[in-house]
């Protein structure tokens, strides 16, 4: 095996760029998933839906890039609102549960993604959003872009504002109350209705965000929500604790793993090392660490 | 013709995908992600035998069943813990894993797949045509849904529904519900590896984009559109499903590269308003092909609550009908349980030093104490005292950290559940856990120890045994029905019957176990005093019948008619025992006990 110990800065820096993306997108997913308690596949759709508005907004109506990006997240926020509220919510009181939930949420995936291929069927596909200044950075053997930093910036920027807005603004810590006790949340006066539309709004403009980022790295594409989802849901349930740190961990964990297997392997076994990590997890998973920490205890005498 | 044949055998192909994604996910409840990647396997391992090792037509089918089937039954093993989304992603992660080593990997063709698969040779005759491929696939997807049929409309589809309801109630009947699912993966995985061997046969190639976590999604679509728990639901869903495109080709005159669009948003759109307004799918679960029948004999169909109700008013619902079926009783059954009775001092049960510690909080710090045969022992204390944890800690729900069970002079602490049910102790739960999708009847069939039908091999090897244990089955959970007075409403959905006659059904169900201990949690608690007097008089029967009852009960009145002895317990620890009246009468344990 030829090993390329040669790129590991440039693996490194790449899994830190990557790793922060990952880390806003489990964020993303987990406000909503561990407060809202709602497994959004149709986060996907958010995801393509405000990468394609924005494009649209700018090649199709000619708009400058900031008020595309503008009318981007207000369309993922206004799906979160709509799937929460007409979907979700009405399943919920039905007693429809996580596979009710999830099924739904597959249909609107399944709508999105073939409307989308139906509105541009006679066009491309493949939408770049331009209008970005992207230039490279060059630090001796390590070269990333302006798109990059701006990635990293955002990411890290989004993680340490949805920390401080958990713990100091009221909104932040009605979160954090209807996520720990809905009942009792609701007891004191909070509506947890209320809050699941608020984390629901915070999630789709997080994955929206990055949503653009990869339009404008790469483009819109009518499936591009999947590979994003995968990785939210994996940064979501590795992370050991519902925080932005540990989200943020995570991410730049699951960045690494990815990356930094180029030394080994090409970029396509990329996937397989990454969801192998996940495979690892969810087979010691049932073996619970307190048991996993006994045995060691009995095993060391 | 050849259009309508190439139509025909998709539909046979889905549907086998359709149905087997049931079986995991309709029976037993098991939400995967990744059945395609299953079919893949199949598809792959059938590819690469008959092009590479030139293995004919049956042999690579025979060959691509068996390897998925071993890969579903290894992928089952972390499976069998996991909750529900970690489930979802297990499986999602198996197909990207697939996937990504299928396209990544030389051997298997790369991105491109196994192209130039031979078409199948049988017998000296060659199939090259769809309406050829059409007579050969036909007669093998009839047979894989009669395996299908065979596994999911049988006690053992009985137990798979059981563990979609409530897996933790059918541990405590004795079934090992882990067997139970690796046994249904591998069957799932097996049948959809024929249908990936089918696939790439027919069309002569494999590519991993057609075995990918979206053909997985457009399986589970079909699924939920036919109608899960239901055995031919799924099959609908795929022939609606795959030959929607055509129609709207045709009929609706859409160009052929948007009918599949179309016909994709249609489906979307259907499936939100599916499991909005009718979460059944277009099959309702206990549909049959045999309406007419069945309306000529309305009798015997699930009923609703309004007919539970009317039922209820005509009913056996006396309850002295426990207390007629003891002449019938006696000698016949508890003694069956090994070991007998209980030992010389007429001890059955013997608690020692029980300790559980949930991180600081020491739920039970070292409780002592027996149950003697043929008695009702009641173990009272406030809420928050442990008592309930005591239960879990009997039956193997949860693990002692310290102490001794013994059952007949066998320490059973540490045991599974199912293992502790098997020897002879059983429980009922304080939130009930009926299985509220099947039928009163069904929930105390469930009960039965050692039914062949139950069993993988059993079903194929034993028709005869099966039929004759079914029968069996059948008729001592009428008897136990009867016992507690609600053989009148055998037919009906549990979770249709009023609250206080669940709690009955979950009693019919332990004694159907023939355990002769049984430790009933809150039996009586949140009834009205109509049916707190009849569920007391069937326990009360309990006693007569030579059983060992430990009752948990906050209905102090009613524990008082049926307890012999009891246990206070607080904080943990049981404090103190007599008779309730004597406990009762202790001021510092009534103020205990109310938080006074």
């Amino acid at each position: 095996m030829d090993l390329k110990f040669d790129l590991l800065p440039q693996l490194f820096v790449n899994g830190v760029i990557n790793g922060s993306a990952y880390a806003a997108l489990g964020l993303s997913f987990a406000l909503i998933l561990r407060v809202a308690g709602r497994f959004h596949v149709a986060w996907a759709m958010i995801y393509t839906l405000a990468a394609y508005v924005a494009v649209v907004a700018a090649q199709d109506f000619g708009l400058p890039l900031v008020p595309a990006i503008i009318l981007g997240l207000a369309a993922a926020a206004l799906a979160g609102i709509l799937t929460e509220w007409i979907v979700y919510r009405p399943l919920d009181a039905r007693g429809g549960g996580l596979l009710g939930i999830f099924i739904a949420s597959l249909g609107l995936i399944i709508v999105t993604e073939n409307l989308i291929r139906l509105t541009w069927a006679s066009q491309t596909l493949y939408r770049p959003l331009p209008g970005f200044p992207t230039e490279l950075i060059s630090l001796q053997d390590v070269t990333f872009t302006t798109l990059d930093l701006a990635s990293v910036l955002t990411a890290w920027f989004l993680l340490v504002a949805v920390a401080l807005f958990l713990k100091y603004a009221p909104h932040g810590r009605w979160i954090n109350a209807v996520r720990v006790n809905p009942e009792m949340a609701q007891v004191v006066g909070i509506s947890p209705d209320k809050v699941h539309l608020l984390v629901f709004v915070l999630g789709s403009v997080i994955a929206g965000v990055f949503a653009i980022y990869a339009a404008m790295k790469f483009a819109a594409v009518p499936d591009m929500g999947w590979q994003p989802l995968f990785l939210a849901f994996m940064v979501a349930f590795l992370s050991p604790r519902f925080t932005p740190l540990s989200l943020a961990l995570t991410g730049i964990f699951v960045g690494l793993v990815e990356s930094l297997s180029g030394i080994a392997l090409t970029a396509n076994w990329s996937p397989l090392v990454v969801f192998s990590v996940l495979l690892a997890y969810l087979i010691v998973l049932p073996i619970r660490l307190p048991r996993l920490a006994k045995l060691v205890r009995a095993w060391a005498g | 013709m050849e259009y309508q044949a190439d139509l025909a055998n998709q539909v046979l192909i889905f549907a086998i995908l359709a149905f087997s994604l049931n079986l995991l996910l309709g029976y037993a409840g098991q939400v995967t992600i990744g059945h395609a990647a299953f079919a893949g396997v199949g598809g792959y391992a059938a590819a690469k035998l008959a092009t590479a090792a030139g293995l004919g037509f049956a042999p690579a089918l025979v060959a691509a069943v068996l390897t998925a089937a071993v890969v579903g039954l290894i992928v089952s093993v972390p499976a069998l813990r996991l909750s529900l989304e970690h489930l979802i992603l297990l499986t999602l992660a198996v197909s990207v894993v697939f996937v990504t080593l299928a396209s990544s990997t030389s051997a298997l063709g790369g991105a491109y797949g196994i192209l130039n698969i031979p078409n199948p040779d049988l017998a000296g005759k060659r199939f090259d045509y769809p309406s050829e491929y059409f007579l050969l696939f036909l007669p093998l997807t009839i047979l894989a849904f009669l395996i299908y049929w065979r596994f999911v409309e049988s006690p053992f589809g009985r137990v798979l529904k059981a563990i979609r309801e409530d897996e933790l109630a059918t541990r405590a009947l004795g079934k090992n519900v882990f067997v139970y699912k690796m046994e249904a993966f591998a069957v799932a995985s097996g049948l959809a590896g024929l249908a990936g061997a089918m696939l790439a046969f027919y069309t002569m190639l494999v590519a991993p984009a057609q075995f990918n976590v979206t053909q997985s999604m457009l399986i589970i679509t079909m699924v939920i559109f036919g109608g899960m728990g239901n055995p031919t639901g799924p099959v609908l869903g795929a022939a609606l499903l795959v030959l929607a495109t055509p129609v709207l080709e045709k009929n609706l005159n859409i160009a052929a590269e948007k009918a599949g669009l179309v016909r994709m948003v249609v489906y979307g759109a259907a499936l939100v308003l599916v499991v909005q307004l009718r979460p059944q799918g277009l099959i309702p679960e206990r549909f049959s092909l045999m309406v007419v029948p069945r309306w000529l004999n309305r009798w015997k169909r699930p009923q609703t609550a309004a007919q539970s109700q009317a039922i209820g008013a005509a009913g056996n619902s006396e309850p002295s009908a426990a207390l007629s079926f003891l002449d019938g009783y006696h000698g016949s059954s508890s003694s069956a349980q090994p070991g007998g009775r209980g030992n010389n001092d007429g001890t059955v049960l013997a608690v020692r030093g029980l300790k559980k510690r949930f991180g600081g909080i020491e739920a039970v710090a070292g409780v002592d104490f027996v149950l003697p045969a043929g008695r009702v022992t009641g173990l009272v204390g406030p809420n928050g005292a442990g008592k309930t944890t005591v239960f879990s800690l009997l039956t193997g729900v949860i693990p002692p950290d310290e102490g001794s069970v013994e059952l007949r002079g066998k320490d059973v602490a540490g045991k599974t559940p199912d293992a502790i049910a098997k020897m002879g102790m059983v429980r009922s739960f304080q939130d009930v856990r009926i299985f509220a999708r099947l039928t009163a009847l069904e929930n105390v069939m469930l009960a039965t120890f050692g039914h062949p039908g139950e069993t993988f091999l059993g079903l194929f090897t034993k028709p005869v045994a099966v039929r004759a244990a079914e029968r069996e089955a059948k008729e001592r959970a009428l008897k136990w029905l009867s016992f507690v007075g609600l053989e009148g409403k055998a037919d009906l959905l549990a979770g249709s019957l009023a609250f206080a006659e669940q709690k009955l059904v979950a009693i019919a169900r332990l004694l159907a176990t023939e355990a002769d201990v049984l430790l009933l949690d809150e039996p009586i608690t949140g009834i009205d005093p109509q049916w707190a007097t009849r569920i007391g008089e069937v326990i009360h029967t309990l006693r007569q019948l030579g059983k060992t009852v430990c009752i948990v009960e906050h209905n102090l009145r009613a524990l008082e008619q049926v307890a012999d002895h009891c246990y206070f317990m607080e904080s943990g620890r049981i404090t103190a025992e007599g008779s309730l009246r004597d406990l009762m009468s202790e001021p510092r344990l009534v103020s205990a006990y109310f938080g006074t």
